[in-house]
């Protein structure tokens, strides 16, 4: 028989694919927020939204996680250590922001100690707009996003400020 | 005993000291002390039983008065009695501490030192708690001439000295764990599997909303205030707009404060709910978080009904509120509490049979009524040890002598107390509620309301689910606050936790700290676990590159 070259690799690939969006595993991490958009996350892990349906699960440590879920805007004490979060997951990684504070600062721009929205610190791969945004509005934007992943492609929104320049 | 004879006995313990005494309003008593003499008063308060310290306020008067003010607030009944101390702005000013003869003191001197730049001489622990570790030394953000570009300066590392570290095992705990759902540090040093010491570091959600209300107008603060904490976004919102109504001296319809309540009502059981829920599952038991989770969305479907949004409800309006509840809501309200109360009694049957739940909240966590009294708890944890404090009973506001509540306490003080105070709480809530709906008054629901605030300062309190939430607003006249201050129920209560602590065993700590159901939003308007300069750590871009080496290059 004649296997295409790369045979092997190219499954391979396809496989871990297959399993990654079959089973993102996502970290949490509030730097900033006001609590609203976490208590609508963790709603969505309950009974009547139920994100496990798609496989996704909420992890207690970066190293385990494919997805940083974050909330609310960076503030100065929280900063290092959202990029230290970031840092300890394994490639490849994904960022999803959930909620307008996290976006843009919403209500907190302007405060002494808010240095920005996430994509100032951290490479975004898709935002939920709202505030909070609703549930379902936060499957929604995952489902996005594994879809983007399936098909190889990381969202348009995407603007990379580059890590290395904001250590 | 009434208001007036409280005030007058507050009075009489502080003539000694008082440089002048006044009341700004019917229910507070304002007396100028000097700096010097404030540990003896605070123990004249504190000796014959005179309330609890509820807030420190600090302000500063501007460079023309050159002065600042710092504010002890004291709270008993419906009587608020403040010490009013006047510091020079300039050189270092100095105050003495009262940690000792109020344990609870000790996080507002932590924060009136590093927010106004006073010296509490004696305080424990003069360490950072809300602001950043690289924040400049010397910038004080809630002086009146602070500049956003004075921040701008990075302090270089400096790993603040743990005296009490010593040679002992120290275990971190946070800002990111599992354990908590919001950043909050915390080491406790261990012997063996018992705690032996408690400390913690704030300030990762500290965005610095008390500077930014005095940028924004006075409705543009409602929005900002209600994204305090999106649990309790309605006690935040009806705090302050009942405080801006004093000042204002705009009489808000019956109708819109019933509806307050209301809200306030389906927002205390959605809170407890999810309280039981993260509370069960610090306790492994994931099934209870599951089930009370479900329940929940029947109050958040409410919820929605009535404001149009299940989080920040946006209800309260500066002299009413914005939506009427109609008859097709009181059917929905009516069923929907049916089911909830129906669920409420499981839960409590649950939290007082359930052997291997009872386990972990039996015994744990025992706070006696005077040491609950002494660390200045608040809320349902003050409840569930006895004391007998509510500020919609000690000083109703709003609707609440209308439809008032009735208290729930118990005396054994330990988890499992707070699992029952709680559920019984949510069982007396259901039933206001019903009363509200089946008697609501008629009327408009909003008045108007001027855009400039009279000149004034009032002090205007709410019971949030998690205890008594204390504002101070003060207005110069103008179209935003000259200073406002916020107190949330759970930085009074971190005290309680961290005495607490010492003595158990380090698996309790979650169960600890979700008794308290801390809220690190509210707080903060909050040690890397080792900063750079330990010999033990990876800076960040060794850890960087140990990850690249680790997990290959970015594809
Ligand atoms: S987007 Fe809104 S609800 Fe979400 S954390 Fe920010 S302020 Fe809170």
């Amino acid at each position: 028989m004649n296997f295409p070259q790369n045979y092997v690799s190219q499954l391979m690939e396809k496989i871990t694919t297959w399993a990654r969006i079959n089973s993102p595993w996502a970290i949490h991490f509030n730097s900033g927020s006001c609590n609203g958009c976490d208590i609508e996350i963790l709603a969505t892990l309950t009974p009547r939204y139920d994100i496990e349906r798609f496989g996704i699960k909420l992890r207690g440590s970066p190293r385990h996680a494919d997805v940083l879920i974050c909330t609310g805007p960076v503030t100065r004490q929280a900063r290092e250590r959202l990029l230290r979060t970031y840092e300890q997951m394994p490639e490849p990684k994904f960022v999803v922001v959930v909620g307008s504070c996290g976006i843009s600062g919403g209500v907190f721009q302007g405060c002494y100690n808010v240095v920005g929205h996430i994509n100032e610190v951290l490479p975004v791969d898709a935002f939920i707009p709202g505030c909070p945004p609703r549930p379902e509005a936060i499957i929604d934007g995952i489902v996005k996003l594994l879809a983007h992943i399936q098909r190889g492609t990381r969202p348009a929104l995407v603007i990379k400020p580059g890590v290395q320049e904001a250590a | 005993m009434t208001t007036e004879t409280l005030l007058q006995r507050a009075g009489e313990l502080l003539a000694p000291f008082a440089k002048g005494a006044n009341n700004p309003e019917t229910n507070r008593l304002d007396v100028q002390i000097a700096a010097s003499d404030l540990p003896t008063a605070a123990s004249a308060l504190m000796n014959a039983s005179w309330g609890y310290l509820a807030a420190i306020t600090g302000m500063d008067l501007g460079t023309e008065a050159n002065e600042l003010e710092a504010l002890y607030h004291f709270c008993e009944g419906a009587a608020v009695t403040t010490l009013r101390i006047h510091l020079p702005r300039e050189g270092c000013p100095e105050i003495p501490s009262i940690s000792d003869q109020i344990p609870a003191a000790s996080f507002f001197e932590r924060e009136l030192g590093e927010m106004l730049g006073v010296t509490v001489v004696g305080t424990p622990d003069p360490t950072r708690l809300f602001l950043p570790d690289d924040w400049p030394v010397g910038i004080y953000p809630m002086r009146q001439d602070f500049k956003q570009e004075q921040a701008a300066a990075v302090e270089p590392d400096k790993t603040p000295e743990r005296g009490w570290a010593g040679n002992k095992f120290i275990v971190p705990i946070g800002p990111q764990h599992p354990a908590l759902k919001e950043p909050g540090h915390f080491e406790f040093s261990v012997d063996g599997e018992i705690i032996t010491g408690a400390r913690m570091r704030l300030g990762y959600v500290h965005r610095g909303i008390e500077k930014a209300t005095e940028a924004r107008n006075w409705i543009q603060n409602l929005y900002l205030l209600e994204r305090i904490c999106g649990i309790c976004s309605h006690t935040h919102t009806s705090a302050y707009s009942q405080g801006v109504e004093k000042l204002a001296q705009v009489e808000v319809p019956e109708r819109a404060l019933a509806i307050r309540e209301l809200v306030a009502g389906l927002e205390r059981i959605h809170s407890h709910l999810l309280w039981l829920g993260v509370a069960a599952h610090e306790a492994g038991f994931d099934t209870l978080f599951m089930y009370s989770w479900r329940d929940r969305e029947t109050v958040m479907n409410l919820l929605e009904e009535l404001t149009g949004n299940r989080v920040n409800y946006s209800i309260c309006v500066l002299g009413g509120v914005k939506h009427d509840i109609g008859a097709q809501h009181s059917v929905s309200i009516h069923k929907a509490l049916d089911y909830l109360e129906e669920r409420i009694r499981y839960y409590l049957d649950v939290a007082t049979t359930d052997s291997g739940f009872l386990q972990r909240t039996r015994g744990i966590g025992m706070m006696s009524l005077e040491e609950a009294k002494r660390f200045g708890t608040l809320g349902p944890v003050a409840r569930a040890s006895g004391v007998k404090r509510d500020v919609r009973l000690d000083a109703p506001y709003g609707a609440y002598k209308r439809y008032p509540v009735s208290i729930i306490t118990d005396d054994r003080g330990d988890m499992e107390a707070r699992f029952v105070v709680r559920m019984k709480e949510l069982l007396v809530t259901c039933f206001t509620i019903r009363t509200i709906v089946d008697n609501m008054p008629g009327g408009g629901i909003v008045t108007r309301f001027p855009r400039k605030i009279p000149a004034g300062e009032t002090v205007s309190r709410v019971e949030a689910p998690r205890g008594e939430a204390f504002y101070y607003i003060k207005s110069g006249g103008g179209e935003s606050p000259t200073r406002l201050k916020i107190r949330t129920p759970s930085i009074c209560n971190w005290t309680s936790v961290l005495n607490k602590a010492v003595g158990h065993q380090l698996a309790d700590v979650p169960m600890l700290i979700a008794g308290m159901d801390p809220c690190f939003s509210c707080n903060d308007r909050m040690v890397t676990v080792r900063r750079k300069s330990d010999s033990n750590t990876m800076t960040w871009s060794e850890l960087r590159e140990y990850g690249i080496k680790k997990y290959g290059p970015r594809k």
